[in-house]
């Protein structure tokens, strides 16, 4: 037998999966379906100007307290295929001044994108597409943005027709090939944005061209989500992908999401007198542990987050146990790991080996190499 | 929220965010892109408490 050898532009098979489309990771975004929420396993929040929603997602925002976001926000039905997404309600009826902006953003790392080859002659076109669901109806504005040599946008809109209906948007976006260029490294590639009302500085273009002329967030007169107290925006398999043909979404297994995202972030779960690491004393009052990540970061991390409260967390050594006097500390990092200084009143023998736990279901280590 | 100095560990600066509720839910070097900005802003950490 003998085989013989297609040769074709597009090849799509009958559920209308284009070849391209067939290989793995064709949707850049990551957490595209807001399945993973390590930071807030799904509690409402107010978010804070560049605060982290479901991962890898980040608020925008000039004024406070405008807007709270919950992974399944409202417990409607999500769109078939999806179980999760992300909810935005509005907390009043706010009128945007000045160059204000609020927006929901996804940053791609530039390794991510590179094969785009944007703000080259071989710039390859793309298209985003997502499910959304508003309360509202009418015109509504985001924009795709790279940052390389100079702040470049598209801005595009798209349109919700009926009230609290899930919609399925596609947007084409030209291939920039005269544009500044998208970082191809560890830096920030590609921003993705979902305008939910802006103004000033923050709005502008002509949807679906590039322009250098404003780092806008939505095109002029798109609709105000912040501006309609109550108005919900509810979002999900968002996902863009490389060439001009729209394509079905690309489930990922539940594992592989996870640690695409913990290449950003990572967070021990929190399972009371579950060990987090092993440690060694140093002084009669200090320990020092090691925590290796699960994946390789994205950049060494700098900081260490925890709940705040030094009673949720413990150590432990021989027959005894000690809860911490202070909260844990960041030490140092990098890439594949991190140290934590831990801090108890008195016991410990320099030297000693000992266990560090959390006492409670609130008791988190978190590290953060978002962009 | 601020930031304060919360130790030296081997010659290395590490600062506590303070949150509003008085509570440090935060540590990290003067390499945090956060506190950069907060820096970059015309702020200055408080000195650590004294033991």
């Amino acid at each position: 037998m003998t085989y013989g050898t297609i040769n074709a532009d597009l090849i799509t098979t009958s559920d209308g999966v284009s070849a391209a489309g067939l290989y793995g990771m064709k949707n850049r975004i990551i957490n595209g379906d807001m399945r993973i929420d390590q930071r807030n396993a799904g509690a409402s929040v107010t978010p804070t100007n560049q605060q982290y929603l479901v991962d890898r997602w980040v608020a925008g925002l000039t004024q406070s307290s405008k807007y709270s976001f919950q992974q399944n926000a409202g417990s409607v039905t999500p769109p078939s295929g999806f179980s999760k997404y992300l909810g935005i309600t509005s907390l009043s009826a706010y009128t945007v001044t000045g160059n204000d902006t609020f927006l929901l953003q996804q940053i791609i790392e530039g390794f991510n994108v590179a094969d785009f080859e944007w703000g080259t002659a071989s710039a390859s076109p793309a298209t985003l597409s997502f499910w959304v669901r508003s309360s509202l109806t009418g015109t509504f504005g985001g924009s795709i943005a790279t940052t390389k040599t100079a702040v470049w946008v598209m801005p595009f809109t798209y349109t919700i027709s009926s009230a609290n209906t899930w919609t399925y948007i596609t947007v084409a976006i030209t291939a920039p090939t005269a544009t500044g260029g998208a970082n191809t490294d560890n830096t920030a590639g590609v921003y993705v944005r979902f305008g939910l009302g802006s103004a000033g500085t923050s709005v502008g273009g002509t949807a679906g061209v590039w322009t250098s002329a404003g780092n806008y967030t939505q095109p002029t007169g798109s609709t105000s989500i912040v501006g309609t107290n109550g108005a919900t925006f509810y979002i999900t398999g968002v996902q863009l992908e490389k060439g001009s043909t729209v394509t079905s979404f690309d489930y990922r297994p539940y594992g592989t999401e996870l640690a695409l995202c913990q290449r950003y972030y990572y967070r021990t779960t929190p399972v009371t007198s579950s060990r987090i690491c092993m440690a060694f004393a140093s002084t009669t009052t200090i320990a020092y542990g090691l925590i290796n990540f699960p994946v390789t970061m994205r950049s060494a991390p700098s900081a260490l987050e925890q709940s705040g409260t030094a009673g949720n967390y413990g150590i432990a050594y021989l027959a005894t146990s000690s809860t911490c006097s202070s909260v844990p500390t960041f030490y140092n990092g990098d890439t594949a790991g991190s140290q934590v200084q831990f801090t108890v009143a008195s016991g410990l023998t320099a030297g000693q080996a000992i266990s560090f736990y959390p006492t409670s279901t609130s008791g988190y280590l978190g590290w953060s190499a978002e962009l | 929220m601020i930031f304060k100095i919360h130790s030296v560990i081997d010659g290395k600066t590490i600062y506590a965010r303070i949150d509003d509720d008085g509570l440090c839910r935060l540590t990290c070097t003067e390499d945090y892109p956060e506190f950069k900005a907060w820096i970059e802003a015309g702020n200055e950490p408080t000195p650590a408490d004294s033991e």
